[in-house]
């Protein structure tokens, strides 16, 4: 399920209440992703994708993402890597009122890794009242905040934003354009360029989650080039790099058998981008899917008979005071079809996200028929006793 | 070593099997302690709690506030500027709804609603974060959606007669959502709700204020530059301030708990008392085999350590429950006096323990170890010499009342010097202590006068006096536990009694006006014009900081008919209370209304003089926009259960130093009497002026509420009183109980020397009745020094506010009817008991002289 992201709106429903103890929480933060889509839209093969209608929300969806991530370096090649992730949720079926009572929630994260560490926020707000959401604005619509106004501001313009964390068009996509956000006293601001077409993932944009019929509507930006740049008490880093963006939503996108999930995207370093991804199921019979694109945007899907995603080894963490987790942070990765295998290694094992709902995501390096990196996520194990 | 050890557990084992044979005197024990320090602990819990309260009142469910930013205009905080600030990366903000409403039955209730999603609460940075989050572990999925849920402490559900589920009905007619028995840190008494809800029920689309987390130095210059022009950024100093005002209040609530811990321990020491003559033999017996002081003394103090363990954990437990109880009440009476919030959760920390524990070895140390050793290490000689041991009594009282002399002289050496609350303390203790140290002198000195003025014929009355030495002894702990009781009820009674009246002659005053109105949308001009108003007073005014306290400025209309009758503080007589008379008052206030002087003269509420150090005709600089300006203090108000400073100017004046102040309400004069209002009629006439339904209160309103929040505050004293009064009667009753019980062969002696039941009644009787007296005597004048202190001295201290002492005979005629209900019940109790035992006696009379 690529940008699998969706874990994080377990940490939503978490927030939002379950008074329940730790132990089960993972599972129980799942439901929302299992839970019984009735009354919400369903996703259904054979939908065309439309843009850039398809880029702003679907409120009619249950649950909804803007995810983007990048491996960055500076000047002297040091790596800086960001995640930055919009979500949305409906709390009910029913139609948005809006205004105060608008039942749209927000929910933010944004995380950097420099070299001298990983810093991450999460952060909410309801829809209806401004202070976050996605749109296309026109230029005689005042932006809420009037230092974003700019001169580049077009008829129609792509936002999507919580507090001052913003991903902005320069059109009616959202990219080309730039991401800008602050998390934890660093000012990140990014300029982000495509020449490559969207992928459409799965068949055409409907993305099966599980043989049960789970599925979700995804398209990806695999080939971003960025140039950007880190402020930090007036110091500033500049930056350049390659990114992902992921688009998906859905209203039930997990299977009732499954406790969470394995996701990887990388950018290779012969200009082919991958992603595979692992929903871990009860049976054992895990779903995998993924795909092949070329440095021109050419996609293929690719099925589980097509992939080989397996584990190499488990690294046990301190993921808090008391916790520890036992993580599956180095990989084996081949495509025997097109006969490229790879290992994938962590760049740093400090990337546990003690958030609401806590999970592991951070960049990776691949060594193999040809080197690359990208980002690994993990979701969905138990604290080790 | 072991032999010696098994020898100590022996001695200690044959010491304290006393207590199995007087289950009596442990049971008092027990009581005298197990009381002592529950009293003391409940209000030390109370004060821990509500200290620690303070310390979050910068913070909202776990966010802090070290700011606020609030608007000049009083219109509120716009959401489109809000959203503006957090759009330009202030997380750090949030919003909050904080009002008073009235519910349909006029009460008033609190309300505090925020944005839990903007909530700068524990941002998923660092290990505690899913467990910081206040609604990590509730559902609150329904607080923020339609039908939205109001939560409620349970103190404030169950006063207010809130069931889970129901809706309370509003003045405005509007209701709140439905009801959850729920609280959050920091809610404190007030209705929590979201946000969403508050704005539509109180049809406002603006919020109170935005809540500031930390700021950096930049942030802090690019907030402030950020801000627009009608918002003010402050900083939030309600934690300092509400420790600050409530000091006072803290410091009478720990000398009350200490008062109650006293007379625990002076039942200890009554019971110690008659354990020690129980226990004479036992020691002299022990001693006289052989058994040395140390281990005797060992054994002793493990005895204490028994006991305090006991007493201190039973005393903490009961302490918690009686903290339990009282603690809405309190809760209630800070949150009207002082805006204080107190969470519904007292929890119990490990010092509080230690506390006690230290509090309850202490006494035990005095009342028990200390006489217990002394009489072990007496010799052997003299413990078989009772003679002796009569003669030590009366020396004995003879120097207690050398002490309470050296106390009372004590405490007129001090007493020019008092100057802070605790000295204030420290006096009201030495007075109470030296005058209960001389009760027994005085108790003996009238016996010995009755003995010798009593003709010869009537030898029943001077077989009871006579007797009264023979008893005094026993009882005497017991009354002097009595006297201080009754000396603490008879002080605070008169100071309540006096607190009352001035509150009410002084709301008769203040309270002018028919209607008062709270609005910011005020139509001045259709005020003027309406036919149905006789008058009307516009109140504005501003706050500021002034030596670093919260002070309030406000701007008076002139010709309003409250401000032309206005009283200034009258010369009560006593002390240097700054009053003035009627010419001196009548200058003062004309200077005050031409304002033509060099230096402009200025009103002041009596807190200035006496909280903040400044006598009449000081000059002052207040802060101005402009920069300082000096004002001239000519006169002083009263402004009872204000806890700020407040400054009082014809409202031009104010205007002109202040551009900024702001109208904050006005008194309204109807033209017929209120009485005869329709409250319908007026409800609509308001709405044409501006006023929306729950923006006005009827000036009899106003007194009811005061007069509730006041009997509420003194409700907690006067609960302790009783218990303490409660817990001397009992102290007496044991006494009683056990002087009878002692002198029972005696009694068969008397018996059958043909002395009848009604004859040994008087005899009994007549002696306690005296000491009865001369106790109840000695609390007048004790009493009424402690309320003259109270009133004169520690409540100027402490709240800043005069008053003029009532002396009421009515209350205190109940207090003595009530004593002696508790002294008649606790002599029928022995009496009874002693008919019970007495057919006993006289035949083990028969028994020892066959």
């Amino acid at each position: 399920m690529g940008g699998l992201h969706a874990h994080s709106f377990l940490k939503i429903v978490l927030f939002l209440g379950l008074a329940l103890p730790l132990q089960s929480l993972a599972s129980e933060a799942y439901q929302l992703l299992r839970g019984d889509p009735a009354g919400y839209a369903a996703v259904v093969p054979g939908k065309a994708l439309k843009f850039p209608e398809d880029h702003l929300p679907h409120p009619d969806y249950r649950i909804e993402w803007w995810y983007l991530t990048a491996n960055l370096i500076d000047a002297s090649g040091a790596h800086y890597d960001v995640h930055w992730t919009l979500f949305r949720q409906s709390m009910s079926p029913l139609a948005d009122p809006g205004g105060w009572s608008s039942n749209q929630v927000w929910m933010a994260h944004a995380a950097l890794s420099t070299p001298e560490g990983h810093v991450y926020q999460q952060q909410f707000a309801r829809g209806g009242i401004g202070q976050a959401g996605v749109e296309s604005t026109t230029s005689n619509k005042v932006p809420a905040n009037p230092e974003s106004t700019t001169a580049t501001d077009s008829p129609n313009q792509f936002q999507a934003w919580l507090d001052n964390g913003m991903l902005k068009g320069q059109g009616s996509a959202p990219l080309p354009g730039q991401l800008s956000f602050t998390v934890e006293g660093f000012e990140v601001s990014l300029n982000l360029d495509v020449v490559t077409p969207w992928v459409l993932q799965g068949d055409a944009g409907y993305s099966r989650k599980s043989s049960l019929g789970q599925a979700s509507y995804y398209y990806s930006q695999p080939h971003i080039t960025i140039t950007g740049q880190v402020t930090r008490n007036q110091h500033t880093t500049n930056l350049t790099g390659q990114g992902w963006l992921d688009r998906e939503w859905s209203s039930q996108p997990l299977a009732p058998n499954q406790p969470g999930w394995d996701w990887l995207s990388v950018h290779l370093d012969d200009g082919h981008a991958l992603m595979v991804y692992r929903l871990r199921q009860d049976d054992g019979e895990d779903w995998i899917s993924g795909s092949w694109i070329t440095p021109e945007g050419q996609a293929t899907s690719l099925n589980k008979i097509d992939i080989v995603f397996e584990p190499i080894r488990h690294t046990t963490l301190k993921t808090g005071a008391n916790s520890h987790h036992k993580l599956p942070l180095h990989w084996r990765v081949a495509l025997p079809g097109l006969g490229r295998s790879w290992t994938v290694a962590p760049r740093s094992e400090d990337h546990w996200l003690n958030t609401a709902f806590p999970y592991w995501e951070g960049p990776v390096t691949l060594d193999g028929t040809t080197t690359g990196q990208g980002f690994l996520e993990l979701t969905g194990y138990p604290e080790s006793q | 070593m072991k032999r010696q050890f098994k020898q100590t557990i022996w001695v200690f084992v044959t010491l304290i099997s006393h207590y199995r044979r007087h289950p009596g005197q442990a049971l008092t024990m027990a009581l005298g302690l197990i009381s002592g320090v529950a009293l003391w602990a409940a209000v030390q819990l109370i004060n821990d709690h509500a200290r620690s309260s303070y310390a979050e009142a910068d913070q909202l469910l776990g966010a802090e506030a070290r700011y606020w930013i609030r608007s000049d205009n009083g219109l509120g905080v716009a959401v489109a500027d809000y959203i503006g600030l957090r759009r330009a990366g202030f997380e750090q903000l949030y919003p909050v709804i904080e009002t008073q409403v009235r519910d349909a039955q006029g009460r008033s209730v609190a309300i505090i609603a925020t944005d839990l999603l903007a909530l700068p609460v524990g941002n998923g940075i660092g290990s505690s974060a899913r467990y910081s989050n206040p609604f990590g572990a509730s559902s609150w999925l329904a607080l923020i959606q339609a039908d939205y849920q109001a939560w409620y402490p349970q103190s404030l559900a169950s006063q207010l007669g809130i069931e889970p589920g129901q809706q309370l009905v509003l003045a405005s007619g509007e209701r709140l959502p439905p009801a959850l028995i729920q609280t959050q840190t920091q809610q404190g008494q007030r209705v929590f709700m979201d946000i969403a809800a508050a704005m539509a029920i109180l049809g406002t689309d603006t919020f109170s204020y935005l809540g500031v987390g930390r700021l950096s130095k930049l942030e802090h210059l690019r907030l402030a530059a950020l801000l627009p022009a009608t918002l003010k950024l402050v900083t939030n100093h309600q934690a300092l301030d509400l420790a600050q005002v409530t000091e006072s209040l803290h410091t009478h609530l720990t000398a009350l708990g200490l008062l109650s811990f006293a007379v625990g321990l002076f039942i200890v020491f009554n019971a110690v008392r008659f354990s020690l003559l129980a226990r004479q033999g036992t020691l002299t017996t022990l001693r006289e085999m052989g058994i040395s002081l140390g281990m005797l003394s060992i054994a002793i103090i493990a005895e204490s350590l028994l006991w305090t363990l006991f007493g201190t954990s039973l005393g903490l437990v009961m302490g918690y429950a009686l903290s339990q109880l009282l603690l809405p009440a309190m809760a209630m009476s800070l949150q009207s006096l002082y805006a204080a919030e107190l969470g519904s959760l007292i929890g119990i920390q490990p010092e509080q323990v230690l506390l006690a524990f230290g509090l309850s070895l202490t006494g035990v140390v005095l009342a028990l170890t200390l006489p217990l050793w002394l009489r072990a290490r007496e010799s052997i000689r003299r413990q078989r010499d009772t003679a002796a041991q009569w003669q030590q009594d009366q020396r004995g009282i003879r120097w207690l009342a050398l002490v309470a002399m050296g106390l009372l002289g004590l405490a007129a050496v001090l007493y020019p010097w008092m100057a802070s609350i605790e000295q204030g303390f420290l006096m009201l203790a030495l007075l109470m202590f030296g005058g209960a140290l001389l009760l027994p002198w005085l108790v003996l000195g009238l016996i010995k006068t009755c003995a010798r003025l009593l003709p010869k014929h009537q030898w029943l009355l001077r077989w009871a006096v006579s007797d009264a030495l023979a008893q005094l002894p026993h009882l005497r702990i017991a009354l002097m536990a009595l006297l201080l009781t009754l000396t603490a009820n008879i002080g605070v009674t008169t100071l309540v009694g006096s607190f009352r009246t001035a509150l009410g002659d002084w709301l008769e005053t203040r309270l002018a006006a028919d209607i008062y109105v709270q609005s910011e949308s005020l139509d001045i001009e259709a005020i003027k014009q309406a036919a149905w108003l006789s008058g009307y007073s516009p109140r504005i005014g501003l706050d500021l900081r002034w030596q670093n306290r919260p002070t309030s400025i406000r701007g008076l209309d002139l010709t309003a008919p409250d401000t032309v009758d206005m009283v200034l503080v009258q010369d009560h007589g006593v002390l240097d209370h700054g009053g003035q008379n009627q010419q001196a008052q009548d200058q003062a206030l004309q200077a005050w209304r031409a304002g033509d002087s060099p230096v402009i003269p200025i009103l002041a509420n009596e807190q200035v003089q006496y909280l903040a150090h400044t006598p009449l005709g000081s000059i002052i600089e207040l802060p101005t926009p402009a920069g300082p300006r000096r004002f001239k203090i000519v006169g002083y108000v009263h402004d009872y259960g204000n806890s700020s400073l407040a400054f009082y100017l014809p409202g031009e004046t104010v205007m002109a130093h202040w551009p900024a102040a702001e109208l904050l309400g006005a008194g309204l004069w109807l033209s017929e009497p209120a009485a005869q209002i329709d409250p319908d009629w007026l409800s609509s006439r308001l709405s044409a002026l501006g006023v929306k339904p729950g923006q006005w209160v009827l000036q009899g309103e106003i007194k009811r509420i005061s007069f509730a929040i006041f009997d509420r505050t003194f409700a907690i004293t006067a609960t302790l009183n009783t218990l303490t009064l409660l817990v001397a009667g009992l102290s007496l009753l044991t006494a009683l109980l056990a002087v009878h019980q002692q002198r029972l062969p005696e009694y068969a002696h008397w018996r059958s020397m043909g002395v009848n039941f009604s004859q040994w009644l008087q005899i009994a009787a007549l002696p306690l009745l005296l000491m009865l007296a001369v106790t109840l005597l000695l609390a007048l004048p004790l009493g009424f020094s402690l309320s003259w202190l109270l009133i004169n001295k520690l409540n100027v201290i402490a709240f800043g506010w005069t008053m003029p002492l009532l002396w009421s005979w009515w209350p205190l005629a109940k207090l003595g009817i009530l004593t002696l209900g508790i002294v008649l019940t606790t002599l029928t109790v022995s009496v009874v008991r002693v008919r019970q035992t007495l057919p006993t006696a006289i035949k083990q009379l028969a028994g020892d002289s066959g």
